[in-house]
């Protein structure tokens, strides 16, 4: 396999799974050569249909996630997808499990299943989903399905941002519309009781029905977001989800949405790497300078509180802020 | 050393076969992730073309498979040929669990690079992989 920007790029938009998965990989790592093949394939994207699957652990996304692929593929679609899982703060490493519910699908070539750490990268992590999500869509698959645990701004972010986000909750979690984290009731589009078949998922459904009701009393969408059931197990439920989701797709399309979900996502790159790339600026420019070490000596020894360090350096740089 | 700090050594940990026993594989999970790898799980009863796919897709660095059934001379050559097929051959394959001393040679002249045998400290697992990615890091920045 070439390792040349170009050579990648090649391969990517040739549809080889290796090419892809090296180029995420590059990406995912800062690699400079990643950015390079990303500007060579990104006139390729935009044509895959994303969708976010989040809610809490053990709610059953990566079961429903699997059998969302195999009807998908049913359908004719190509598929591909993410899913990201925790690293541990403490070592940065990671155990990535939920591609163990989805490996029925690893013989199939017309799926394509990355995992991903959130590293504990500083808004990073939906930068590095966004631009995995780009190589897929560059790849041809018709579906990019992003799994995540629906902990944290960064992962609010990638599934809100999502064409379709689905919301998936189960029943038997104590407080179960506790468990949706506000911010994710309005995200979404789809929401799912996964796991119908057991005890509580009645009492759910009356909750869910309850907050849905009064979400469309303070906010009336267009896309009334249906509430769904699913035993992602055994496949009951999902051929109707995804019609639903193929739906909410062609309603999308028809009120062009779906391009302006592009321009939000590309709107939200550019502001992070904007941020990180003035971070980046800023704090170079700060260790160049002199009174920046005087200035930390100070407030270790408790003569200066950090605002008044910080906006004191910034001067010193003689940058202009408001 | 900037160029090394986003890199992040990636380990894909499977079970090949009708082997079953998962305490090995979870120990060995969590230390390297306590390590600082990137590990990814197959899960059980995965055939070598399965594993070879899943770590061509994952882009990692290392497979690693615990073997506890007595099926390693079946199943670890496939598995290398089929890295090999797929592009993948340039992935360090290594295994551990039940593998009788005289079965090695045979196992490593198909392209399984190190095996660990009962008893083996996870520390020196640890250490072996830390060794092998500053080795591979640090050929990465001498080629360019």
């Amino acid at each position: 396999m070439s390792q040349t920007a170009a050579g990648i790029a090649a391969g990517v938009l040739a549809r080889e799974i290796g090419a892809g998965a090296r180029l995420i990989r590059w990406l995912e790592e800062s690699d400079p050569r990643g950015r390079d093949a990303l500007a060579l394939i990104y006139p390729h994207t935009g044509r895959a249909h994303l969708i976010g699957i989040t809610g809490p652990p053990g709610a059953g996304k990566s079961t429903l996630t699997n059998a969302l692929i195999s009807e998908q593929r049913k359908r004719g679609r190509r598929v591909g997808v993410i899913a990201i899982d925790p690293s541990s703060p403490f070592s940065g490493g990671a155990v990535l499990g939920d591609r163990v519910r989805m490996q029925t699908h690893a013989l199939d070539t017309d799926v394509f299943i990355r995992s991903m750490g959130t590293r504990g990268q500083l808004g990073g992590l939906s930068r590095a989903t966004f631009d995995a999500i780009l190589v897929q869509d560059a790849m041809g698959y018709d579906v990019v399905i992003v799994e995540t645990v629906g902990v944290g701004q960064d992962e609010l972010d990638i599934v809100s941002l999502a064409h379709s986000t689905v919301i998936v909750s189960v029943p038997g979690l104590g407080d179960e519309v506790q468990a949706i984290k506000a911010g994710l009731l309005e995200a979404g589009d789809l929401f799912v009781v996964n796991k119908a078949d057991r005890e509580g998922a009645d009492a759910l459904t009356r909750q869910l029905e309850l907050m849905l009701h009064l979400r469309e009393q303070t906010r009336p969408h267009a896309w009334k977001p249906p509430l769904m059931h699913t035993t992602a197990l055994t496949g009951q439920g999902v051929a109707a989800l995804t019609d639903a989701l193929d739906e909410h797709l062609a309603t999308l399309k028809a009120s062009g949405a779906f391009t302006q979900c592009l321009i939000a996502r590309n709107r939200h790159m550019f502001d992070s790497l904007l941020r990180d790339l003035a971070a980046q600026h800023i704090l170079a420019a700060a260790s160049a300078q002199p009174a920046t070490a005087a200035l930390i000596h100070a407030m270790q020894a408790g003569q200066i509180d950090p605002y008044s360090a910080a906006t004191q350096l910034v001067a010193c740089m003689s940058l202009q802020f408001p | 050393m900037t160029a090394f700090a986003n890199r992040r050594l990636r380990v894909l940990l499977a079970k090949l076969g009708m082997d079953t026993h998962t305490i090995g594989v979870t120990v060995i999970a969590h230390a390297l992730r306590d390590a600082g790898f990137e590990v990814i799980f197959t899960g059980l009863k995965q055939t070598a073309e399965m594993v070879a796919n899943t770590a061509v897709q994952e882009d990692v660095d290392v497979v690693g498979v615990s073997s506890l059934s007595a099926a390693h001379m079946k199943h670890l050559p496939k598995l290398a040929e089929f890295l090999r097929q797929k592009g993948a051959g340039d992935k360090l394959l290594i295994a551990g669990g039940v593998v009788p001393l005289e079965d090695i040679p045979q196992l490593e002249r198909a392209g399984v690079q190190k095996i660990f045998t009962m008893g083996t400290e996870t520390k020196t697992i640890v250490d072996y992989l830390q060794t092998w990615w500053a080795a591979k890091l640090a050929a990465e920045q001498s080629g360019g």
